[in-house]
């Protein structure tokens, strides 16, 4: 048996397991710490425990657990590590137990019923020599050789409960009344109160003065690294937990997309960043930034914004929004589209005033900017699918002011700036949307050519020209129009037409053929063979063919049958035709002495129309009767536009020269109700009504068109005459 | 009169497609014709653009009230725009109008801008 050496060495133990199925034997190895001039520095001990105390508690512990394998010498290293320390087997008595069994229960491929087996024979022989109650657990340093059966070889691990390690027992010091040891306890508790009773003047008990030993503290410091503490603070909202998802679902598909995913870090401090940044870099970026599309739609977006602040009482007017003191009612959504969504924006159609004040003319605004100055309006007209979209044609009426003309999209969000311009080699004369197609311009300008450009594309180039057809227009296009028409004749069925009227005398046809947009031409050739029979000359007309042809000014077609028409020509003759005769006309109503600018019917009454002139009037005919019915000359200028009112059958606008004329044919046939005049060295041009709105659009040769609202009106829209 | 620097006239041979580098130059040309025509506008105190750092790319205030509105604006934005997404994540913030007694301070943001304008409506 190993002797137990001297208290003054702190020595472990250990057992050593030999690989032999010999007797199990352990051997105690001391300690020793020698530092570098080789003095035996191991640290005392400094308690002793009784051996036989820790003994027996030690060996269930042993028996009842499975120690085999504890690599050896790690774990000696890791003890030689804690003996600096000071780890004393003896004080730390319940620690090393603990410790034992931990490292105890490691193990490692061995057999294990016979250390199980050999485990309780140490346990029982072991007697008081096993001085310390540590259960250090170590190997010597032969490893034990693994062979490769040893590795394949199935291993049983068994694990085992072990017995429980009680750190602190406080037992109660109370008992139930219930239990089986009350009684005892009562009886204890009795005994014990007549103890102390007696206590007092006993001989048995005996004060006395005890010392309690303190024992030596020593101070232990510890050093440790200081632990670096980082404070990370996130805030989890519930768009960055969206955003996180769906960006590991685009990194899965492949799909290339060059934005960042907004992350967490979105929080971005300014500061620190605008401190590293290269020059050039900057400027690259910022470059792309102004050019990318965003920035565009941007800009777009901020310049509608804008207008909105500056013009809102105005287009709030124009809306008919009620009159507020506060600027609410702003009613300008931002539309992302600007042209062929249809605005979804309420009307108010009833006005009612309470006060009795005179119909009149307020100005709103104008559409103008600096390309269009100096232009004369010639024709305006709005779109059919969105209502606050409106083209204007610029371009001068006579032979000697020709210059480049100009055609404009303007958008009601925009008063400023137009939203397309088309710039054109020639005046244009006639404009007119698409109703099929509604992003379609029509333009027709003083040359014949006629342009169709497509709105929707920021392109400007027409889409077609009409310039390098064999029948083009020599003369001026006076007028353009879309018209939806039965085309039994060649098979479509309900095909939308561009009929053009121009100066050469012709009314043709155009169509647009599927595919490519070519245009095919197909005219009705007008031979204008005048019923003047008064005048000889005219005569001539229809036998030659190289006869002169009145030129053609205007035309409008029946709004309840789209085969006929009425034309009206430079000598003041207005024709009305059918689609399906092309030489002759069905009748001639004539009246007036000049020029007939511009023919319209009724929308409501579709019996009569309205035709005006440069001989200063403007003549109502009925539709049977080729006398007219009333005519209206109030003015001694020529008057260049008319239009009925879309809302009143009694209500149309013209313009003069000087002077814009409402006239409500309920009211007087004799006066205009209302009359404005223009600004001087201004001539009226161009009217139009608005259709969803009670305002007229009137153009001059200035360049700008005016929106007017027109107030006061009594509505009265009755549709018969 | 101006001549328009970004209508092409409407002649049937001049339907070439522009070189890439055209192109650009005049989508550059435009934005430069917008942004000028935006600072030009009736009541427009100034106009910013900054981009995602916070340096003004162009400005037609001075240096320090430009840094200034940016780092004010640009928090602001982002504070909005997480508000937006905090209700609905599919919504996303557009557009920005702060009006005060003075003006109203307009707001398009982006992910690699600002574009800030301050308009004196005047009403």
């Amino acid at each position: 048996m190993p002797e137990f050496s001297s208290p003054r060495f702190l020595h472990h133990e250990g057992y050593y397991k030999a690989r032999t199925q010999a007797n199990f034997y352990y051997c105690y190895l001391n300690i020793q710490v020698f530092d570098e001039q080789g003095k035996d520095v191991t640290p005392r001990p400094l308690y002793r425990p009784e051996p036989s105390a820790s003994l027996h508690r030690q060996s269930k512990i042993l028996s009842t657990q499975d120690f085999s394998g504890a690599t050896g010498s790690d774990f000696l290293s890791s003890l030689s590590m804690h003996q600096t320390s000071g780890v004393n087997a003896s004080l730390v008595g319940p620690f090393s137990r603990t410790y034992g069994s931990s490292s105890i229960s490691k193990s490692t491929t061995s057999t294990t019923e016979s250390i199980a087996d050999e485990i309780v024979e140490p346990g029982s022989r072991r007697d008081t020599a096993i001085s310390l109650s540590d259960v250090l657990v170590r190997r010597e340093e032969i490893k034990e050789q693994l062979t490769k059966e040893d590795i394949d070889k199935r291993v049983d691990i068994y694990l085992t409960e072990t017995e429980t390690i009680w750190l602190l027992d406080m037992p109660t010091v109370m008992v139930s009344i219930e239990s089986e040891d009350a009684e005892k306890v009562k009886e204890r508790n009795k005994d014990y109160i007549e103890l102390c009773k007696n206590r007092v003047g006993n001989d048995c008990f005996v004060e006395r003065m005890m010392q309690t030993l303190n024992g030596a503290p020593k101070n232990k410091e510890v050093q440790c690294d200081k632990i670096l503490m980082e404070d990370k603070g996130i805030m989890a909202t519930s768009w960055d937990l969206y955003d996180s998802f769906n960006a590991l679902e685009t990194t899965l598909a492949p799909s290339v997309t060059e934005r960042k995913s907004i992350t967490s870090s979105s929080i971005i401090d300014l500061e620190s960043v605008i401190l590293a940044r290269i020059h050039e870099e900057e400027e690259d970026h910022s470059e792309a930034i102004l050019k990318s599309e965003k920035f565009q739609q941007d800009l777009f977006f901020m310049e509608r914004v804008l207008m909105e602040n500056v013009f809102q009482p105005k287009l709030a007017a124009y809306r008919q929004l009620p009159e507020e003191e506060e600027e609410e009612g702003e009613e300008e959504e931002e539309e992302q589209k600007e042209i062929v969504v249809g605005s979804s924006i309420l009307l108010d159609l009833s006005e009612a005033p309470e006060e009795i004040l005179p119909p009149s003319l307020e100005r709103l605004w104008s559409y103008t900017c600096e390309l269009t100055n100096g232009h004369n309006v010639s024709c305006m007209a709005w779109n059919k699918l969105n209502p606050d979209l409106l083209a204007v044609g610029y371009g001068q009426f006579g032979f000697q002011e020709q210059k480049k003309g100009l055609a404009c999209c303007w958008s009601l969000k925009n008063p400023m700036w137009p939203e397309r311009i088309y710039q054109c080699d020639h005046g244009v004369t006639a404009l007119d949307f698409s109703l099929a197609n509604p992003n379609l311009l029509a333009v027709g300008m003083y040359s014949g050519t006629i342009a169709i450009y497509n709105v929707q594309t920021h392109n400007t180039t027409a889409l077609l020209d009409s310039s390098e057809s064999f029948d083009k227009h020599i003369g001026p296009v006076w007028q353009l129009k879309w018209i939806e028409q039965d085309r039994g004749t060649t098979g479509d069925d309900k095909g939308e037409i561009l009929i053009s009227i121009s100066g050469d005398g012709r009314i043709t046809k155009w169509l647009i053929r599927k595919g490519l947009g070519c245009t095919d031409l197909m005219k009705l050739k007008r031979t204008a063979s005048e019923r003047k029979k008064l005048t000889g000359e005219k005569e001539k007309k229809s036998e030659a063919l190289i006869s002169r042809q009145p030129p053609g000014m205007c035309f409008d077609f029946d709004p309840r049958n789209t085969n006929i028409y009425l034309a009206g020509t430079e000598e003041g003759h207005i024709h009305k035709c059918s689609c399906s005769y092309n030489e002759q006309f069905l009748e001639t109503y004539q009246a007036h002495k000049g020029p007939v600018y511009k023919i319209a019917w009724n929308p409501f009454s579709t019996d009569m129309f309205l035709s005006c002139s440069a001989d200063w009037s403007i003549i109502l005919w009925r539709q049977d009767s080729l006398r007219p019915i009333l005519t209206f000359s109030s003015t001694t200028n020529v008057v260049h536009d008319i239009m009925w009112s879309p809302k009143s059958a009694f209500v149309f606008a013209a313009v003069n020269e000087g002077r814009v004329e409402i006239w409500d044919l309920s009211v007087s046939t004799l006066d205009p109700l209302i009359v404005t005049f223009a600004n001087p060295g201004v001539k009226f041009t161009t009217v139009l009504f608005a259709r969803n709105t009670d305002c007229i659009l009137i153009g001059d040769s200035d360049g700008i068109v005016s929106v007017y609202e027109l107030r006061n009106m009594t509505a009265s829209d009755s549709n018969k005459v | 009169f101006r001549p328009c620097p970004i209508a092409t006239v409407a002649r049937r041979e001049s339907r070439s497609h522009a070189g890439d580098s055209s192109c650009a130059s005049l989508a550059m040309a435009e934005v430069e014709e917008t942004l000028k025509r935006i600072q030009a506008h009736k009541g427009v105190i100034g106009t910013i653009v900054v981009n995602a750092e916070g340096i003004p790319i162009r400005t037609t205030l001075d240096n320090s009230t430009t840094v200034q509105y940016a780092g004010l604006l640009h928090q602001l934005t982002m504070k909005a725009r997480s508000t937006v997404r905090d209700i609905d994540p599919q919504n996303d913030l557009t557009f920005l109008r702060i009006r005060s007694k003075k003006h109203e301070i307009m707001v398009a943001p982006d992910k690699e801008y600002l574009l800030i304008v301050i308009q004196n409506p005047c009403e």
